[in-house]
């Protein structure tokens, strides 16, 4: 097989709207894949001669003599035929390989690589899973998969080897989404009906992207149209009386195409809890618009338009003031989120790729709290966001086995909010090196460093190395080692915070100085706890993680990926108290104190059982550990109270890790074709081991059987077709046993929905 | 006549032998039972949400541990209780340590007890979560007492105390059961040994 060119397939997407055939001629042949649809760009090679592109109808010129022809396409499974069979075939059938490990994976080294080439853990989820998932909003794909978690808190957050969404970078189309409310990137605010492709990357890569990148990156690539004419009405309905119509328009000429994709989100929520005040899930409505135009403007230049914006109102109401004197309040928010993102590609020839990008990203949120009674306003907060990166990548092409990347940006970030004073700034610069080498054939190695200068929480440096071997053809072993790093986010910068009803202070790092000198002047100040000078050096949390894992082809039908993975992480920031004041109650700050191991090993293997009939399964096992924890529980510093109010010493076997995280999950998936009616059926059972949710006996850690919520398996079911003039249909379910857990309050209960998707323009009759 | 003294002072010698032994026979220490006081209410002050500001003010509640009752101001109190605040007496040399241990098992006052009282500027039993007697638990928005925290008290009278703090909430209920939104809370249920000699046997 011949090896592919790193930079080869970048040209390959680059130039495609050029490379369009003319009617089928003579001598033409056509290369499908099993199902009879046509393989668009697939590779048709002929002895040593170039390799002829297949056109988006699968066809093919014919090309010239030879004795031996391999047809190739990402994917699939190659065929090599010689000449005298090739000219007696018309049709040229493929067959898919299974398991993803042909995909195509751009974020783990911003370069286009298969899966099975990459020496760190990817998953991709394509098209199809997603759709089999019947989510309607991202975190509903994402809870399905081996190794990944929702925790709601502020927002649908990620969990990803045992970290927390903070510690996850969400990428759009490869630029980084912002917009975080306490850490967490609420995954409910991305439409999923224009989503291509998923890419998710594990273990720490800030190598590449700085901060946040800890514990991995998922990066969500949107729709590309190929210049076809297209209008696709989709319209989906589910539990709850929610809606989802979904827009998407194509077109395109033959150097440009353009896509417009509108989604709107509406909502009733849900309440678990009828007998209070209040919703689990307030009602709400929301709408993404996105447009992307990509054009060749020159031969050797290509510009990329994408923008996207997103609107969302969501309403609800709540009690305050005690059973004594109960009032109702009524809540309004509103959250905007704007994305502006050229990039400008320019390849000279064969060895070099130049790609500048410019990302503009606002984001706003805004409540507002009044009494229901008065209108009288109860509390009103207000945040803005607004980031600008400028990046400039080059990739230079050694040698055919040697590909190095060089990356430098700046980026500007500008917050302002009621609990944060004036207008903030803060400015950070960085370049980052990228090698990547296949020293043999059974061999690659992928080592990167980046190096970030912030104005506000200094420099870092973070190196990563990664390696695999080729044990076999069938075989393949991997290794990484990296540093990841989290700078200090804008609460633990900047609050200035005040809870006058409890009398306490809350400052972030930049203004503890300040703060406490204020409230000595005003007399407030009993006892001062920490040295002012020391106080405002907050430094970003750091990690160092090793994953290691396999990918076994075991046969042309199964498949199996192990990865073991371990995280220290180092620098966690929390809030301690800095003064005592007179009222008794503290001022608080934020410090550099925690140390939290993380390590497990996730599990997935697939098995094609029959051509229309294939199961797949997932396990992952979690340890986490905080190590002051463990240190104290050593000493014989921490007590438990039991049952009949007894006090014991707690042992390290009582110690149950870090809350919200399960020890035990997995799932299994049956995905199967009814041949008779062409249904596509996936019946997917999605297991939540038992997790701590809340301390119950006074020692604030976990240690009690008392303090974890059950485990739990979420049944879901979709069915799928797409008739034979392009309409598809989908209908199913998620939760179907009705299971409730009370203490994970993103699940609603049994959901059910049906979908619609009418391709327009292009109806086949 | 040699053998009767030497008979006597033998007997003499025995007797001493035979009776003196106050070191093998010491008066046994009677073992204390600890006192249970039970919804002891130390509301605190009302504060208005919005700006701070107390708008109604609440007492102390002044408590003796020697009488097991609560006393006012000028009497003899050893605590004061209000909200999750206590004060001890400094006018009356009353003075507090906060000790790590079992409360059963800690029989004597550890040597390395520092033993503090209220100035200006600190409280012998510190405030804020964590710090003295008390968690807050932020994800259930409750006050815990937290386990294995023994406050040792020297009273008034000159005697040692030990306390250990079982319930915030009124009807010590256990902590499942706590609703933060309705619970009355700021009602101590508490348990203390008091050993009325002076001495530092617990």
């Amino acid at each position: 097989m011949f090896r592919i060119n790193l930079i080869k397939i970048t040209a390959i997407f680059l130039l495609i709207p050029q490379l369009v055939f003319g009617a089928f001629q003579e001598g033409e042949k056509i290369i499908l894949d099993e199902k009879g649809n046509p393989i668009p760009f697939a590779l048709v090679k002929v002895d040593g001669q170039k390799p002829l592109t297949v056109d988006e109808n699968g066809q093919v010129d014919s090309p010239s003599n030879g004795d031996r022809v391999v047809v190739f396409a990402l994917g699939y499974e190659t065929q090599q035929l010689t000449w005298e069979e090739w000219l007696a075939s018309e049709k040229i059938i493929l067959h898919e390989k299974s398991g993803n490990l042909q995909e195509v994976v751009v974020a783990a080294t911003r370069t286009e690589r298969s899966v099975e080439d990459l020496p760190m853990p990817v998953t991709v989820l394509n098209t199809e899973k997603i759709q089999e998932t019947g989510g309607m909003r991202l975190s509903e794909i994402l809870r399905e998969q081996t190794g990944l978690q929702i925790a709601s808190d502020h927002g649908a957050g990620l969990q990803m080897q045992g970290l927390d969404s903070d510690y996850i970078l969400i990428l759009l189309d490869g630029e980084p989404l912002i917009g975080r409310t306490a850490g967490t990137f609420d995954l409910d605010r991305i439409s999923v009906s224009n989503i291509e492709r998923i890419e998710i990357l594990r273990g720490p890569s800030s190598a590449l992207y700085g901060s946040e990148a800890m514990a991995g990156v998922v990066n969500i690539i949107t729709k590309n149209n190929s210049g076809q004419r297209k209008a696709d009405f989709a319209l989906r309905h589910r539990s709850f009386n929610s809606w989802n119509p979904s827009l998407e328009l194509g077109t395109g000429g033959e150097k440009w195409d353009a896509n417009v994709f509108l989604d709107h989100f509406q909502t009733d929520g849900f309440d678990l809890t009828p007998e209070t005040i209040g919703q689990t899930q307030n009602p709400y409505k929301a709408t993404t618009a996105q447009v992307k135009i990509n054009g060749n403007l020159a031969p050797k230049w290509d510009l990329s338009l994408f923008a996207r914006g997103y609107s969302e109102t969501s309403d609800g109401l709540m009690q305050t003031g005690g059973a004594a004197n109960p009032e109702l309040l009524e809540l309004d928010n509103a959250r905007r989120d704007i994305n502006l993102n050229p990039t400008l590609r320019f390849k000279p020839n064969e060895k070099w790729l130049f790609t500048l990008r410019g990302m503009s990203s606002w984001f706003s949120t805004n409540s507002n709290t009044r009494f229901q009674s008065s209108g009288e306003v109860f509390d009103l907060q207000d945040f803005q966001q607004f980031y600008h990166r400028t990046e400039l990548q080059t990739d230079y092409q050694i040698k055919p086995n040697q590909l190095l990347t060089l990356g430098l940006g700046q980026l500007i970030e500008t917050v302002e909010a009621t609990r944060y004073d004036d207008l903030n700034r803060f400015d950070a610069g960085y370049f980052f090196l990228q090698h990547q080498w296949d020293p043999g054939q059974r061999m690659n190695v992928v080592s990167g460093l980046r190096a970030d200068f912030h104005s506000q929480y200094g420099n870092r440096l973070s190196p990563k190395v990664s390696g695999q071997y080729k044990i076999s053809e069938k075989l393949s072993w991997q290794a990484s080692v990296g540093a990841g790093f989290k700078a200090p986010d804008f609460r633990q910068l900047l609050l200035n915070f005040n809870n006058a009803a409890s009398g306490y202070y809350v400052f972030g790092a930049t203004l503890a100085q300040e703060g406490i000198a204020r409230l000595q002047e005003q007399g407030l100040v009993a006892q001062i706890l920490f040295d002012p000078s020391t106080l405002g050096d907050l430094r970003a949390e750091t990690s160092w993680a090793f994953n290691t894992g396999f990918r076994w082809k075991a046969s042309e039908r199964a498949n199996l990926q192990v990865n073991a993975f371990r995280n220290a992480i180092d620098n966690l920031i929390e809030t301690a108290p800095i003064a005592q004041l007179n009222t008794g109650q503290n001022a608080f700050s934020y410090f550099n104190v925690r140390s939290v191991i993380t390590q497990g090993v996730e599990v997935d293997a697939s098995f094609q059982v029959l051509e229309n009939l294939s199961l797949s399964a997932g396990y992952a096992f979690l340890d986490t550990r905080d190590l002051d924890v463990v240190d104290r529980i050593e000493n014989g510093e921490v007590f438990k109270r039991n049952s009949q109010n007894q006090t014991r010493r707690v042992t390290l076997e009582d110690y149950g890790g870090l809350f919200n995280r399960s020890r035990h999950s997995g799932n299994f998936k049956i995905n199967y074709q009814e041949l008779n009616t062409g249904i596509d059926w996936a019946l997917r059972a999605i297991y939540r081991g038992k997790f701590g949710f809340a301390d119950r006996n006074g020692n604030l850690i976990l240690d009690d059987e008392s303090e974890y919520a059950d485990g739990w398996i979420s049944v879901n079911l979709t069915a799928s077709k797409t008739l034979s003039n392009g309409i598809f249909f989908e209908a199913g379910g998620t939760n179907l046993l009705n299971t409730a857990t009370p203490a994970q309050p993103n699940n609603p209960g049994r959901v059910l929905f049906l979908g619609v998707k009418i391709p327009v323009l292009n109806l086949k009759n | 006549m040699k053998t009767i003294p030497k008979l006597l002072f033998t007997a003499v010698i025995s007797g001493f032998l035979f009776s003196c032994d106050s070191n093998d026979d010491p008066t046994p220490i009677v073992q204390l039972e600890a006192t249970l006081v039970e919804d002891l209410a130390a509301p605190n002050d009302v504060i208005d949400r919005t700006t701070g500001e107390v708008t109604e003010e609440r007492p102390f509640q002044f408590f003796s541990l020697e009488q097991n009752a609560l006393v006012s101001e000028n009497e003899d109190w050893d605590l004061a209780f209000k909200g999750t605040t206590i004060r001890v007496n400094n006018s009356k040399n009353v003075s507090a340590a906060v000790v790590n241990g079992i409360f059963e098992e800690i029989t004597e006052v550890p040597a390395n007890a520092t033993f503090a009282t209220d100035t200006e500027t600190s409280f012998a039993i510190p405030t804020g979560s964590g710090s003295g007697w008390y968690n807050y638990n932020p994800a259930t928005f409750t006050v815990t007492p937290i386990p294995g925290r023994v406050i040792l008290v020297q009273t008034t009278a000159g005697n040692y105390s030990k306390i250990e703090i079982l319930s915030y909430y009124k009807g010590n209920p256990p902590a499942d059961q706590i609703n933060p939104m309705t619970t009355p809370s700021a009602h101590y249920t508490f348990r203390y040994v008091l050993r009325p000699d002076g001495t530092t046997n617990l």
